[in-house]
């Protein structure tokens, strides 16, 4: 990395926003047709109605909600690369920051579709909003779930005004090396942004801030997000831990993620001698950090139950082990707290098969986890005559391969069309 | 002695753009403004550039939008006055909450408007005045000079390693 001189850095950058290939429009086509499936199911389900949805009484909370809390978990490691490293001056985060923040954002974006999908009714979201309709109808925000409006709302609105000042730099030198349209595309993208030293003297204190900012916000967020079920009375969710144990948890999720995105994307882009091992490699050890956490989480959850002497949290916690969704709780320990251990040794650390192969199982791991939480825990309350379990039905699965599909057209856009990676940062990090 | 004229010089080297901004100081030139491809700790010290005002917008925000939370939250409340599981009608402890979520959004707006305001953006007109090679691996330094000191300044440039960008004559807009 050190050997890279500033221009290097700009033509590698430069060169993967150069007109693309057949073999990428195909990719676009397929990520496209997999959005259109997912929309097609939405249509299907507003039209007949959510009991297309396999959601029943006990399970009202379904893959929509599984789908909501992974996504929104998948946005958390942006932030942490983004701005918490910012702060603790972390250089290597310099050459992931871009790709993470802008992970972020579609993440956050895919994950707030999924409380439209979960109304049925989607027309009916003006019930959240405050405004004194006919029925004097206004919101309550002693709930958890206004507070999960605010804050996913607020996180979406900083998370992308972070973006796009981070960008500002960039999209200049861009505009510096364009001709023609594309130039006057850049030249208003960029804000007509120069460099002067008073420009960077305000940019460098507003950035700071941002970061400053975005830090309490993305631990406030999850936390929000823990408290929709930790808020309620039902065995499995009633528990002081849960803010911690989401935050770690979508730490977790996401910095796979980030795994997972960046390594076709460097060598795709030919950015190994600025994505480097040695980036891959510390991401990989704050994934064996994170999964620790959410290691002993799962641990003090059972502890809790066994202590508490409450039948009902020590029925749950038995039950999930060995009852009817075991396989998702196993899943669930293995993948997120035993196998990113493999992450200790360097040879796996330095392997890039390796670290691709288990961020993928991290990611499976972790949409398992929201699973267990949400199936589990009312599949199984109090009333035993109640008791009801839930599958997932097409509609269900053809809206989350919708969601992925997303998720993936809109991050395959922005690198072949905006700066991936910041040219800005990764100087900074030469000099 | 301010005039119409100006001239660039563009350097590779920091420490070179450092050296140049001491020598200025002790001359008859002035620099009208410094350009980098990244900041610079040090080339911001020899500017002498006071501490950004930012701060004080996103601090206003903040304050703004707690207070907006937190009373919006009790605004709806009081609309429909309804106990929900014991609590009073005005509740401090989830009101506060919503009272967060808003100081960070307001905080961030602050930022935003004070980048804007006082960072001088969107600056199309600073383009003119502008070399490419800024944003790559060049600093630039553009000096306002007298037209019979043209010749020393290019020299002054040459003799420390820089490269010469030439503006038209423009209207001053530090």
């Amino acid at each position: 990395m050190s050997e890279l001189t500033f221009n290097q850095v700009d033509q590698t950058v430069l060169n993967s926003l150069k007109p693309p290939g057949k073999s990428y429009w195909a990719l676009i086509a397929l990520l496209f047709a997999g959005v259109l499936m997912g929309a097609s199911c939405w249509l299907y389900q507003i039209f007949v109605g959510v009991g297309v949805a396999g959601m029943n009484n006990p399970v009202a909370w379904g893959t929509y909600l599984i789908n909501f809390v992974f996504w929104v978990g998948i946005a958390h490691s942006g932030t942490l690369i983004s701005a918490i490293l910012h702060l603790f001056r972390a250089g290597w985060r310099n050459p992931i920051a871009r790709a993470a923040e802008t992970m972020t954002v579609f993440a956050v974006c895919t994950a707030g579709l999924f409380p439209f999908i979960h109304l049925g009714r989607a027309w009916m979201v003006y019930f959240m909003l405050p405004f004194p309709n006919q029925r004097n109808l206004w919101p309550n925000f002693q709930s958890p779930l206004m507070f999960d409006v605010v804050a996913i709302s607020t996180y979406l609105t900083v998370s992308s005004l972070f973006w796009y000042t981070g960008m500002l730099p960039d999209l200049a030198i861009v505009r510096d090396n364009a001709t023609g349209f594309r130039k006057k595309v850049f030249t208003v993208l960029s804000m007509g942004w120069t460099g002067r030293f008073e420009q960077w003297r305000h940019y460098t204190r507003g950035y700071l801030f941002f970061a400053a900012l975005a830090t309490p916000l993305v631990i406030s967020v999850h936390s929000v997000v823990s408290w929709d079920f930790a808020l309620g009375v039902v065995p499995g969710w009633h528990t002081t831990i849960f803010a911690p144990y989401f935050v770690a948890g979508a730490i977790h999720s996401g910095l796979a993620m980030v795994i997972t995105l960046m390594i076709p994307l460097r060598r795709i882009f030919g950015y190994q001698q600025i994505i480097t091992i040695h980036v891959l490699e510390a991401v990989a050890k704050t994934i064996v950090f994170t999964g620790l956490i959410v290691g002993f989480a799962y641990g003090t959850e059972f502890f809790i139950a066994w202590y508490s002497h409450n039948p009902l949290e020590q029925y749950i916690f038995a039950w999930r082990p060995t009852g009817d969704y075991a396989v998702g709780f196993w899943i669930m320990a293995i993948c997120n707290t035993m196998i990113p251990l493999l992450y200790l040794f360097k040879k796996v650390r330095t392997n890039i098969a390796a670290l691709f192969i288990i961020s993928l199982v991290v990611n499976v791991g972790m949409w398992y986890e929201r699973f267990v939480i949400i199936i589990t825990s009312v599949a199984r309350d109090f009333i035993p005559h109640n008791w009801g379990l839930f599958s997932p039905s097409l509609v269900e699965y053809g809206i989350m391969i919708g969601s992925f599909s997303l998720f993936f057209f809109l991050f395959c856009l922005f690198v072949k069309h905006m700066p991936a990676v910041s040219m800005t940062e990764v100087k900074e990090m030469l000099e | 002695m301010p005039t119409d004229k100006r001239l660039m010089g563009l350097f590779k080297d920091p420490d070179q753009v450092i050296e140049a901004l001491k020598a200025f100081k002790a001359s008859t030139w002035s620099v009208v403004r410094v350009h980098g491809p990244i900041p610079n700790h040090k080339i911001a010290h020899a500017l002498d550039l006071p501490k950004s005002k930012v701060g004080y917008f996103t601090l206003a925000g903040g304050i703004i939008g707690f207070f907006f939370g937190f009373f919006f939250a009790a605004y709806n409340s009081i609309q429909w006055e309804l106990i929900v599981s014991g609590k009073p009608v005005v509740a401090l402890v989830p009101f506060f909450i919503v009272g967060f979520e808003f100081t960070i959004l307001f905080s961030v707006f602050g930022n935003v408007i004070g980048l804007i305001n006082v960072g001088g953006l969107p600056d199309y007109e600073g383009l003119a005045e502008y070399d490419p090679r800024c944003s790559g691996d060049h600093y630039g330094i553009t000096v306002a000079y007298a037209p019979d000191s043209e010749e020393e300044l290019r020299r002054f440039f040459q003799e420390r390693g820089a490269e010469i960008s030439d503006f038209s004559v423009r209207p001053q807009t530090v």
